[in-house]
């Protein structure tokens, strides 16, 4: 068939994405990034929504902020209209009224780890004449309209697990089963990472064999000139960071660091940061 | 902004300057910088320069085709506003929305805008527009119209697809010329149609509206597949997630749709392209039924009533036990096109088979004789141009007496552009 030309972020894009010229480091716009694609996935779970939708919504989700700052648009909303407009998109569409209890749910949740409560999380359903319901669905409808916009409406997005399939037969890999299932668990945790948006298909799933083969201790001809990832057009340097990305996602975490995300989910609270931390702008930008 | 306009002013009388919403003033500063670079060479530049196109030939030369390199993806650019585009007429209005004929007021181009009605959706960006834009966006193809960006108004609920402008549709040609296309014309149009939805089905498209008034075609003798307000994806196996029954115009519906099948896939587009085979033929639509029992009837004259032989699955479809079959009777097609070679009436009958599993592929249609026998298809150049109703210009009055007045009918040919 032909070649799709998804779009990827351009250079300039990636070196100063929107959020960090507001001053948000690269460190917490990266966690955030991760948490909101954490929340579609939940979600999904929970909606029983198809696994390519929410792969879809998390590849909108980390393309949309690299045209839009967090201090314009929360996560959670931006999460919420990604996975309904994703849904649209795979011919699979959410009711409105589903996907806003379940995020609703989601926020709880959230708001209740924060607290530091030793009480169990109780979800308390919305009442039916209250506002939450409405202000949840503006912003919804707010939301999947900005990502299409800011997308330009180009919302072709490429899914890596075909690609996987034909390159483990090539490799001879398939009858290994812990390998595929590996393999298949890199590129699903992978996006929770802005990789979908920053590289082709090919270097990507490149990487999640390359972290796969290494954890295993599978030998593959890997000195050049016979290089395995060359048959698939790949570049050391690419894979390299994107297993760089990758396995950022697995380091361990202060309870610190996460109570800092799990109160950033909307734009009111990233712009509260950044009010009370204005001298951090300066030391935690890296330099570019 | 405005060197532009005034150089083009001669192709088009328009003085006033254009509105897209209400007679405010405001639309000058709303209007972004103008760049003096198309959006399409934008998305080129915005790649690092370093590995564009030309100069590194070789580098990329060793990439397998299917793997283009990075910088050969578009990057993420948002929507333009509306007002780099500068409205000239209305075209048409129908329930999807309004299309205009516009500039670009960068390049002068003239394109068509559609825009979309957002205002009654309760269900956030309606799931048809979504279809529509990405089918185009995923099967650009010569004939299958040119989707060129999506612009956005001040509002939410202001969104517009700028497609490329074609100046006639084939419905209205149809109707409208003296005589009907040529064999050689015909083949012509055909191959195009052919080769568009063939594109389509590869790209896992369906169009679900094939019909004349879709087929846009221009000065210069080529078709362009249009209106993907219906068209969905579809996959291997077809129908996952439920396909609806309410699609293609009645008169280009296939008959398991109208008998209720589940499940439908590329064959009902392949009926509609020998509805339109016949049309360009008879000059008239093929079967201009005015409900759904009446289409059958006229298709069971035309083919004969289905046979367990000509069509296997029919008992087992929804329908079919609520239909009385006329008495058996054979096929009409040799009456129905006198004037059509052996080889077209085979082409039709593949086209217009009852099964859906043997009705004929774009793919096979492509090969088929019909298409190599003498008239051979005309090249596209030598087809004659018309005038443009979408346009806004009139058929000139070929048999006027020379003492009309020459200048006052130019000048009316003129201000009827202003609408």
């Amino acid at each position: 068939m032909y070649p799709v030309f998804y779009p990827v972020a351009s250079l300039s894009q990636i070196q100063c994405t929107p959020s960090r010229s507001d001053g948000l480091p690269e460190e917490l716009e990266a966690d955030l990034r991760a948490f909101g694609c954490k929340l579609i996935h939940e979600a999904g779970i929970l909606l029983k929504q198809k696994q390519v939708a929410v792969a879809t919504a998390q590849i909108l989700f980390q393309r949309f902020w690299f045209v839009t700052s967090m201090k314009q648009f929360g996560i959670g909303d931006v999460g919420m209209g990604a996975l309904y407009l994703a849904s649209k998109l795979e011919e699979c569409p959410l009711r409105m009224r589903d996907l806003i209890n379940v995020y609703d749910l989601l926020l709880q949740r959230t708001a209740h780890k924060l607290s530091n409560s030793n009480t169990e999380f109780k979800y308390a359903p919305m009442s039916y004449f209250g506002n939450t319901f409405y202000d949840l669905k503006d912003a919804l409808v707010v939301a999947e309209m900005q990502i299409l916009k800011r997308l330009g409406f180009n919302v072709n997005v490429v899914l890596p697990y075909g690609t996987l399939i034909n390159y483990m037969r090539v490799l001879g890999l398939t009858n290994h089963e812990d390998a595929c299932t590996k393999a298949w668990g890199y590129l699903n945790d992978a996006h929770q990472t802005p990789i979908y948006a920053l590289y082709p298909i090919p270097t990507i799933v490149s990487a999640a064999i390359l972290l796969t083969v290494r954890h295993l201790n599978i030998p593959l001809p890997s000195t050049p000139p016979n290089c395995w990832w060359e048959l698939f057009d790949a570049e050391w340097e690419d894979i390299w960071d994107i297993c760089g990305h990758i396995m950022r996602l697995y380091r361990k975490r202060t309870r610190e660091d996460e109570e800092r995300v799990w109160g950033m989910l909307s734009k009111k609270d990233v712009r509260k940061w950044l009010e009370e931390h204005p001298a951090e702008e300066q030391a935690d930008m890296p330099p570019s | 902004m405005t060197s532009t306009t005034s150089s083009m002013g001669s192709l088009t009388p328009s003085r006033k300057r254009s509105k897209w919403e209400t007679n405010d003033e405001t639309e000058s500063p709303s209007h972004p910088q103008p760049s003096k670079r198309r959006a399409k060479s934008r998305q080129e530049d915005a790649r690092t320069p370093s590995v564009s196109l030309p100069s590194h030939p070789v580098s990329w030369s060793l990439h397998s085709s299917y793997v283009p390199p990075r910088t050969h993806h578009p990057p993420i650019i948002p929507s333009r506003s509306v007002y780099s585009y500068e409205r000239l007429n209305q075209i048409e209005e129908g329930s999807y929305g309004i299309v205009f004929r516009a500039r670009d007021k960068q390049t002068g181009d003239i394109v068509a805008l559609k825009k979309l009605k957002l205002d009654e959706e309760k269900n956030g960006f309606p799931i048809t527009a979504l279809r529509e834009i990405n089918a185009l966006m995923t099967c650009r193809h010569d004939n299958v119209v040119g989707i060129r960006e999506v612009v956005v108004g001040d509002t939410l609920t202001q969104v517009f697809v700028v497609m490329d402008f074609i100046e006639h549709d084939l419905k209205s040609l149809l109707t409208l010329m003296p005589a009907p296309f040529l064999q050689s014309e015909i083949k012509t149009l055909m191959l195009q149609l052919l080769s568009a939805v063939q594109h389509c089905h590869n790209n896992w498209i369906l169009h679900r509206d094939l019909k004349t008034s879709n087929l846009l075609m221009n000065n210069r003798g080529t078709i362009k597949v249009a209106d993907f307000g219906l068209a969905r994806r579809y996959g291997d196996p077809v129908g996952v997630g439920g396909m609806t029954q309410l699609v293609v115009t009645l008169w280009y519906r296939a008959p398991e749709i109208l008998l209720g099948a589940k499940t439908y896939s590329t064959a009902i587009d392949m009926w509609s392209v020998g509805c339109i085979f016949a049309e360009l033929i008879l000059k008239e639509p093929l079967f201009p039924s005015k409900g759904e029992l009446e289409l059958l009837a006229m298709i069971f004259k035309l083919l004969g009533p289905p046979t367990s032989n000509s069509w296997p699955d029919y008992s087992s479809l929804p329908l079919s036990k609520t239909i009385a079959l006329p008495s058996p009777q054979p096929p009409q097609f040799k009456q129905k096109f006198p004037y059509l070679t052996t080889a077209g009436i085979d082409l039709m009958m593949s086209l217009l088979s009852y099964d859906p599993e043997s009705r004929i592929t774009a793919e096979e249609a492509l090969q088929h004789p019909y298409f190599r026998e003498s008239p051979l298809p005309k090249h596209p150049d030598l087809f004659g141009s018309f005038p443009s109703a979408a346009a806004g210009e009139k058929k000139r009055k070929v048999f006027d007496s020379p003492s009309a007045p020459v200048r006052g009918g130019d000048y009316k040919l003129l201000t009827d552009f202003d609408v």
